[in-house]
């Protein structure tokens, strides 16, 4: 995988989760998308991906988001995001209208609390 | 039966005259057209000669390997077997081990009787051996054979004759190994160093590597690589000892710490790990070593030092000074070890030089008036280049006791106004980002203010990328200047750029639009410019 991020694995089973760090741009976006993909299982209920550590993303990194999300939900899975509020990275998921698609969360612990 | 020689006395004048004349021949042994051979070439010429003169249907030279526990067969006439099938013969056993571990001539008369351990001498029908040690400087090399497939006697002055030719070949064999040797560590030491020093926006960088004059290379060392986050990472260090062994520690020492430094690890943290591991690897692994990690954007360096000479800052204006940063032990010393960084401003137009001792010790002097005279050497404002050049022409003699490497990084001045052209190519976008950052940076934009018009330059640049679908090179080019509060950059290609395809498609242009005050789209048979504004906070306010 480029230098430019890297996926860290930090959960797997029914609810996958994933922290992408560094920065995400058309030249590396297909290969975080393989291994985003790659967590993913038959079992898998869900897939958080956690942009904490995200420090660059663009239409790029936002369209993959925007793909996975169709496709987690063609499959009756879903896609959630952990992104700290009031970071570069939020408003450019707000401008791209993405947080009005996906549900978007503060921190890791949000994500994965049971709903309610 | 096995029969020692007797105290073999060397041919005189009254010799046979066929000994004398055998004796004429050895000299030939060592002629200077044996000088340029290869050691194989080498070692099959002198067996042909030696087995010429002394009248023998075969040969063999075996040699001790590193462990001095084994001889090889390595040449072989008559008898090529042995070194087709990769014969071995530990000292101390059969005819050839024999020779080895006792240093003396051993001559058997009738092979079928005698501990032979190797079947291929007895399966060619030989019938009787001589064997001496080749010997240089009371060193055993190896051992020289010859066989007789009929029964022969060899005579005193026969074995005289045959420790006389072991004794040139020894020599010539020990010339030509190290030389081998020295060929093959200084290929693979110039295989560790990188061939291409990363080409990174706002950063100047270049390298020197001057092996020994001697036979024996040491042991320096540099590498200098871009990790994800922007830094730099330039690293340069001396491996303790010389020739092979030292390249294959070198090898272990590069891939570690690229791949510490790679996977995010803060520079103390990567020397600590590295440090783990050569510790692990054994006594042998042991290597000093100056680590920078170059932020640009920050104009600052963040420097650990493992037992290595202190780096020299240039500023742009003003003394060079030596970085004292609490130096640790040498890697591979003690697991124990604690490696701290400290950080040091590195402002546009300043040069950090790391070297190696060879630059600064010599057998004469001692290392301070080196380290004295290096920096009276680096003013000046020339490129690293010069510097580099200036320095090798003053400080390094063309005779050196030593290796002496150098790497120089070089921050470039941020220009009032950006200007430059790329390839068409995705993995320049993260360079241009980070040429962009500093230059908004330096004309006093918010962190928010930089992230927005990075993104909204990238969206711009890699539609550029995108678009570059007719054959042939494509670049895109980018300008940026700042006026009355006002960024304005204007990002043109050659490309046509396609109609919004698909759900995603033209996500970029909205993003551009969210991101700036102004976004400006021309397209023309020519290509396509972009041009892009925003009011910084701080100006417009």
């Amino acid at each position: 995988m480029s230098l430019l991020a890297r996926v860290v694995e930090a959960q797997g089973g029914d609810v996958a989760v994933a922290a992408v760090e560094g920065e995400v741009d058309s030249s590396n976006v297909r290969e975080v998308g393989q291994r985003l993909r790659a967590l993913l299982t038959n079992r898998s209920t869900e897939l958080v991906v956690d942009l904490t550590g995200t420090t660059y993303i663009d239409s790029a990194g936002i369209n993959l988001l925007f793909e996975l999300a169709g496709e987690l939900t063609d499959r009756q899975q879903r896609l959630q995001l952990v992104v700290p509020a009031s970071t570069p990275v939020l408003r450019m998921l707000t401008i791209a209208g993405l947080t009005e698609a996906v549900a978007t969360h503060d921190t890791r612990a949000a994500a994965l609390a049971p709903p309610g | 039966m096995i029969a020692d020689m007797p105290n073999p006395s060397a041919p005189d004048e009254h010799a046979p005259l066929a000994d004398r004349q055998r004796l004429a021949a050895l000299e030939r042994i060592t002629d200077a057209a044996l000088s340029s051979l290869s050691i194989d070439q080498l070692l099959r010429e002198l067996l042909y000669r030696i087995s010429d003169i002394l009248g023998s249907d075969t040969a063999a030279i075996l040699l001790l390997d590193e462990s001095g526990r084994l001889l090889h067969a390595r040449a072989a006439k008559g008898i090529e077997e042995e070194v087709e099938q990769g014969v071995k013969i530990p000292v101390g056993r059969g005819f050839a081990g024999r020779i080895a571990a006792e240093r003396r001539a051993i001559f058997i008369e009738d092979v079928d009787h005698a501990d032979i351990l190797n079947p291929i001498l007895r399966e060619k029908g030989i019938r009787s051996l001589l064997g001496v040690p080749l010997l240089v400087e009371q060193r055993v090399l190896g051992v020289l054979h010859i066989g007789s497939l009929v029964p022969r006697s060899f005579t005193a002055g026969e074995a005289a004759l045959l420790q006389l030719a072991a004794d040139r070949a020894a020599i010539a064999i020990e010339h030509a190994t190290l030389y081998e040797q020295r060929q093959l560590a200084e290929q693979l030491q110039r295989r560790l160093l990188p061939t291409d020093l990363p080409a990174t926006a706002g950063l100047q960088l270049a390298s020197r590597y001057l092996p020994a004059s001697q036979e024996s290379l040491g042991g320096d060392w540099y590498d200098a690589f871009a990790i994800g986050s922007g830094q730099v990472i330039v690293a340069i260090g001396d491996v303790v000892g010389h020739g092979i062994p030292a390249a294959a520690v070198m090898a272990q020492l590069r891939t570690a710490l690229r791949a510490y430094a790679v996977e995010g690890h803060a520079p103390g943290e990567v020397l600590e790990l590295v440090n783990r591991l050569m510790t692990g690897l054994g006594p042998r692994a042991m290597t000093t070593l100056a680590y920078a990690a170059i932020d640009s954007e920050r104009a600052a360096l963040e420097l650990v030092v493992a037992g290595h000479p202190p780096p020299l800052l240039i500023p742009a204006a003003g003394e060079p000074s030596f970085l004292e940063a609490a130096a640790g032990m040498p890697l591979g010393v003690s697991e124990l070890a604690r490696y701290r960084a400290q950080t040091f401003a590195f402002e546009p137009g300043a040069t950090l030089l790391l070297y190696t001792d060879g630059l600064v010790e010599t057998r004469s002097e001692p290392i301070d008036a080196g380290l004295k005279r290096l920096r009276e050497l680096a003013v000046g404002n020339g490129g690293v280049e010069a510097l580099c050049a200036r320095i090798v022409s003053r400080l390094v003699p063309s005779r050196r006791h030593d290796d002496v490497a150098m790497l120089a990084a070089r921050v470039e001045p941020v220009p009032e106004q950006l200007s430059g052209s790329w390839p068409a190519e995705r993995n320049v976008l993260a360079g241009v980002r980070q040429m962009l950052r500093r230059w908004l940076l330096t004309r006093g934009a918010t962190a928010d203010e930089i992230y927005d018009i990075v993104v909204a330059c990238q969206e711009a640049c890699a539609n550029a990328v995108e678009h570059a679908y007719r054959p042939g090179r494509h670049s895109f080019e980018l300008d940026a200047t700042y006026d009355g509060g006002c960024v304005r950059v204007t990002i043109r290609d050659q490309g046509r750029w396609r109609p919004p395809r698909g759900t995603h498609r033209g996500r970029g242009v909205m993003m551009m639009r969210g991101l700036m005050d102004s976004v400006d789209i021309e397209h023309t048979d020519e290509g396509t410019t972009v041009v892009l504004e925003r009011m910084l906070e701080a100006k417009a306010a």
